[in-house]
């Protein structure tokens, strides 16, 4: 498979050397962490560590805090007016609050996947390059490299090959949520943040998302937040448990459905409530 | 059983409680009528809107309706005729001079009237049908006035009768005596009457005047003085036609060979102006016929071809870079059917009747238009004479008869030329597209070309939009994407206010306010407009700079603040920096004075040439541009805020900037709305009344410079409609003016939704 290259970009975080990636367990580490909309606390006291190239699910009830910290690991809720936190998240060692480090640089090395698919109204070959595009790539091979790649990576390529000048709106709803994934993908992040990215496919479509995971997790670090505890346990190699804002229980995903150390955590996997 | 006791089944539901009530059945139903009818009627009130102003418009297009009214017998010898306001009691005037009346009705004899002239006898009958004059040239050079007078009466019954009467002057010699007169003709000058005759004097023409003065004695009989004859253009040698204008400013002698001379009366000598021969160009430069057309400064020339000129008197420049008015082309007609034979001019408009080849057609001059073609009568066409009120023309045919033509022709000036053509009018130096639709004086031609109007108001609009559309997107864009939610919610609503001001406010405050504050300060204008952009980007680069405690400082949403000050001095400073400017670009020689003053205006007229007004397309811009911001503003800003953030969120989580998502994301979403609200305020600029009619001088001129004024379809509709006579081609030019803004605005409304069709087809979002 053909390496995308890497894009001219100066604000990028400087890559570090393949050996320090190796298996690094606090990749991105959560401390003391909280957070508040307005008055309200949505989170409180987090502290996690993610390791490299491993898939962590976040599970929980509705409002529990699961997407809020997800989304705090681009820093989205930036959007969210009156909002504050406390603690620190740090992405291989810096703070992602670090004065020196722009939010848009931040975003390109963590991407995401929305809950609804949203492609842009352009075609499929332009929502694919858009993050290529805005940091200024305009070599049209190199841009069809990377559109090539990263549908393959997002299992669509062959699917849609013969159509990549249709509007991405015709797509079904699977094939969207493909596309989107192939967009975040594009731009060779580092860790891919997917906020219940099949909450809205049929079982077949989710089932060939939760393949993909599988496959993208070699390349990629993985937070997925799903509200199906199947699959947290189907993709996820450690899973956190969260409710009312607190960190309940955060271990290995055997660990955590197989034998909770936790009574809330056993009485919500096993369905009593939740 | 037993679960039916634990759980007692529900008693059966009433039938009722499932059936739906004829009320609501019956609302449903009207509702969805009166909906249908109210939307049908929208549909129809449109097209009936439409089919009114065609319905206004349509008679300009159609030609005149001529329809023959009958012929009466009259006898073969007569050679002139004449006729009552009515055309009821036609009199023919026979070559010996008789006069005979009948009565149109029955060709019954009414009176017959024979001169008394001893041993002379009548040579020459020339009779003027609308003022009821006859004159007789005699055998002995001298001239004879026959009046005409109509006398009504009532019986008891209250039936009219008419009584003509026939009384004739003293003969007043004038030409050689001993020669007959071969020709006669009659003009009333400003100051005295000319009376004119012909004579052969040695195989040469020979033409002598009088001029009669009339002294209004204390109550008693006019006293008329007779003037010795002189004789008029002796180097003449032949005389095809003589043609004398009505007012006795002019005369104009056609000769054998197709040279026209003219000459130029001022009431006391004919002095020489010009010779010309119209038809030089053509194989037979003869000219067949020829006539004077209604405000005497035109001519129509007709060769023996059939091929027609006019010929009018405009200012031109001479050699010596004077500029007098002469005579020159100011139109080629079609070419008629056969050798002209007669050219009659009609009272009161500027149509003609040209007899060539064996057919009548009836002409308007300025545009050149065939109004009515018809079989010309047998016999050849010894004069034609039209009403005064152009509803019928009448003519004598060489065999005795006197034929009679209705007219319904209630717009002889218009023609699609003259409302969208270039049109030569008489007096002007070239064809141009003009609009004036009166002016003091009765024998003025209206011009109702719409071009300018058109021009003034696409002018209009491109200044409006130039002014707007920057301003009202822009804002539009950053409100909704930049500014803070409650900040927002002021900013929409002061925009919607802002809407619904009168224009006419505006427009006082344009014309009245705005143009005299902006007048003497326009390089204090320009500076200011000139440094609030750069202004603007200095200002954000400051703030960038600036150390981030110091930013921390300030409120997210509120760093405008910072900026508003900002602009407000560096407009300030331009403001007052503007004189110096001035002084410094913008020196010229005051004309009056000879000395130097630095004035803008002044520099302008002296560099470009072009006018100056201090009501001009800028304020107008200025101003309309205010009446179309809000607009504008508030559909696209509507658009753009409806961009669903599930967009925004996924561009910025890949990374984009929040400008990049904005270029890239939103407004490709947003572009139907950001069309349709450019091209409301494309239709509201179009339509725009008040705001012209008072900030403009309202003048239908045609000029790209950006300090003149304009008239607007619109403003014209508004200015003039008032005073425009139902049913007048005044009152249906303006109506056509009307139907082109209904056609433009349809037309770019159509095109517009059109186009936001596509863009939402394109960039629809699920």
């Amino acid at each position: 498979m053909p390496e995308i290259m890497n894009p001219p970009s100066s604000s990028r975080i400087k890559v570090r050397p393949a050996t320090e990636r190796e298996g690094r367990k606090d990749y991105i580490s959560i401390r003391d962490y909280g957070f508040w909309y307005g008055q309200k606390k949505a989170l409180d006291a987090i502290s996690l560590d993610i390791p490299e190239r491993q898939v962590v699910a976040f599970i929980g009830p509705s409002g529990c805090g699961k997407s809020t910290l997800l989304r705090n690991l681009n820093r989205m809720n930036d959007l969210v007016d009156d909002v504050r936190h406390e603690g620190d998240i740090t992405i291989s060692g810096r703070s992602i609050y670090d004065a020196g480090l722009e939010v848009i640089s931040l975003r390109r090395r963590v991407g995401m996947v929305f809950q609804k698919s949203n492609p842009f109204p352009k075609s499929v070959f332009e929502n694919v390059v858009y993050a290529l595009r805005v940091v200024g790539v305009r070599d049209r091979a190199v841009l069809e490299e990377a559109c090539e790649t990263s549908l393959r990576k997002a299992a669509l390529w062959d699917e849609v090959k013969d159509r990549l000048d249709d509007s991405a709106l015709g797509l079904s709803g699977g094939q969207m949520q493909r596309l989107c994934i192939a967009r975040a993908i594009a731009n060779r992040p580092e860790i891919l943040l997917m906020d219940e990215p099949c909450s809205a496919l049929d079982p077949i479509a989710t089932g060939k998302i939760e393949e993909l995971i599988h496959e993208l997790k070699d390349q990629f670090t993985i937070v997925i937040v799903t509200h199906s505890m199947q699959q947290a346990a189907r993709v996820s190699d450690r899973t956190a448990f969260f409710y009312l804002g607190k960190q309940i229980e955060y271990d290995t995903t055997e660990k955590i459905f197989m034998n909770p150390s936790q009574a809330q955590t056993e009485a919500y996997i096993s369905g009593r409530f939740g | 059983m037993d679960m039916s006791d634990k759980k007692p089944a529900p008693a059966p539901a009433p039938e009722s409680r499932f059936t739906v009530s004829p009320m609501t059945l019956a609302a449903d139903r009207w509702m969805g009528r009166l909906i249908r009818i109210g939307g049908v009627g929208v549909v129809l009130a449109v097209f009936g809107m439409l089919a009114f102003l065609i319905y206004q418009v349509f008679p300009l297009f159609t030609g005149a309706k001529v329809a023959p009214v009958g012929a009466l017998s009259v006898p073969a010898a007569a050679v002139a005729f004449g006729e009552d306001e009515y055309g009821d009691f036609p009199f023919v005037v026979q070559s010996d001079g008789k006069v005979i009346f009948q009565r149109a009705k029955d060709g019954s004899k009414l009176l017959e009237w024979s001169p008394t002239l001893g041993d002379r006898r009548v040579t020459a009958v020339r009779s003027y049908p609308r003022s009821g004059l006859v004159f007789f040239g005699l055998s002995d050079g001298s001239v004879q006035e026959i009046r005409i007078a109509y006398r009504s009466t009532f019986d008891a019954a209250g039936k009219r009768a008419v009584e003509p009467s026939v009384t004739a002057l003293e003969p007043i010699a004038i030409g050689k005596p001993g020669l007959p007169c071969v020709d006669v003709w009659n003009a009333k000058g400003a100051q005295s009457r000319l009376l004119l005759v012909r004579q052969e004097s040695a195989g040469k023409p020979l033409l002598t005047a009088v001029r009669l003065t009339e002294r209004k004695g204390l109550g008693g009989k006019a006293k008329v003085t007779v003037s010795a004859p002189f004789v008029v253009a002796a180097e003449v040698n032949s005389v095809e036609q003589v043609l004398l204008p009505s007012t006795a400013e002019s005369l104009i002698i056609v000769g054998k060979s197709g040279e026209v001379r003219t000459y130029a009366d001022d009431g006391t000598a004919f002095t020489f102006l010009q010779s010309f021969v119209p038809f030089k160009d053509s194989k037979d430069t003869a000219v067949a016929s020829s006539g004077l057309i209604f405000g005497n400064v035109s001519v129509v020339f007709v060769s023996r071809a059939g091929e027609q000129q006019v010929w009018s008197m405009y200012p031109q420049l001479q050699p010596d870079g004077k500029s007098l008015r002469r005579w020159g082309k100011i139109h080629d007609g079609e070419v008629l059917a056969g050798a002209g034979e007669g050219v009659y001019a009609a009272e009161g408009n500027k149509c003609y009747i040209a007899v060539a080849g064996g057919k009548l057609q009836l002409r308007n001059m300025t545009t050149g238009t065939l109004r009515w073609e018809g079989d010309a009568p047998a016999g050849t066409i010894r004069q034609v004479a039209f009403a005064g009120n152009y509803d019928r023309f009448t003519a004598l045919s060489a065999d005795g008869k006197l034929h009679r033509w209705s007219i319904v022709d209630h717009h002889p000036e218009s023609s699609w030329d003259a409302f969208f053509g270039k049109i030569w009018y008489e007096g002007a130096s070239g064809p141009d597209y003009t609009w004036q639709s009166s002016a003091g004086s009765d024998e003025f031609e209206a011009k109702y070309s719409l071009i300018p109007l058109l021009y003034g108001t696409a002018k209009g609009t491109i200044f409006a939009l130039l002014f707007a559309l920057p301003i009202a997107l822009t804002a539009a864009i950053y409100v909704s994407q930049f500014l803070r939610p409650e900040y927002r919610n002021v900013v929409k609503p002061v925009m919607e206010i802002m809407a619904s001001l009168p224009s006419v406010v505006l427009g006082f405050l344009a014309g009245l306010w705005l143009a005299p504050l902006v007048d003497p300060r326009l390089i204090s204008l320009f500076c200011a407009v000139g440094i609030l952009a750069p202004a603007a980007l200095f200002a954000g680069f400051l703030w960038s700079v600036l150390p981030q405690p110091v930013r921390r400082q300030v409120k997210p949403g509120m760093e405008f603040l910072w900026l508003l000050p900002f602009l407000a001095l560096c407009a300030y400073f331009a403001w007052q920096a503007g004189p110096a400017v001035e002084a410094a670009f913008f020196t010229v020689k005051d004309t009056a004075s000879g000395l130097p003053i630095a004035d803008f205006r002044e520099w302008w007229r002296q560099t470009t040439g072009e006018t100056y007004d201090s009501r001009n397309s800028l304020v107008v811009g200025f101003v309309m541009g205010f009446a179309v911001i809000p607009i504008v503003f508030t559909i696209a800003e509507d658009s753009l805020s409806n961009v669903p953030n599930s967009l925004i969120s996924g561009s910025l989580a890949l990374g984009a900037s929040r400008w990049q998502t904005v270029w890239s994301v939103v407004v490709p979403t947003a572009i139907s709305g950001i069309v349709s609200g450019v091209m409301i305020g494309f239709g509201r600029a179009i339509g725009e009344t008040m705001i012209v009619v008072m900030a403009t001088g309202n003048t239908a001129v045609m000029e790209a410079n950006p300090f003149s004024g304009m008239r607007t379809l619109s403003a014209n509709i508004a200015v003039e409609l008032p005073e425009a006579a139902a049913g007048h081609t005044h009152y249906r030019a303006l109506f056509l003016g009307a139907c082109c803004l209904f056609l433009l605005t349809f037309v770019i409304n159509t095109l517009a939704e059109i186009l936001r069709q596509r863009l939402r087809e394109r960039y629809k979002v699920v």
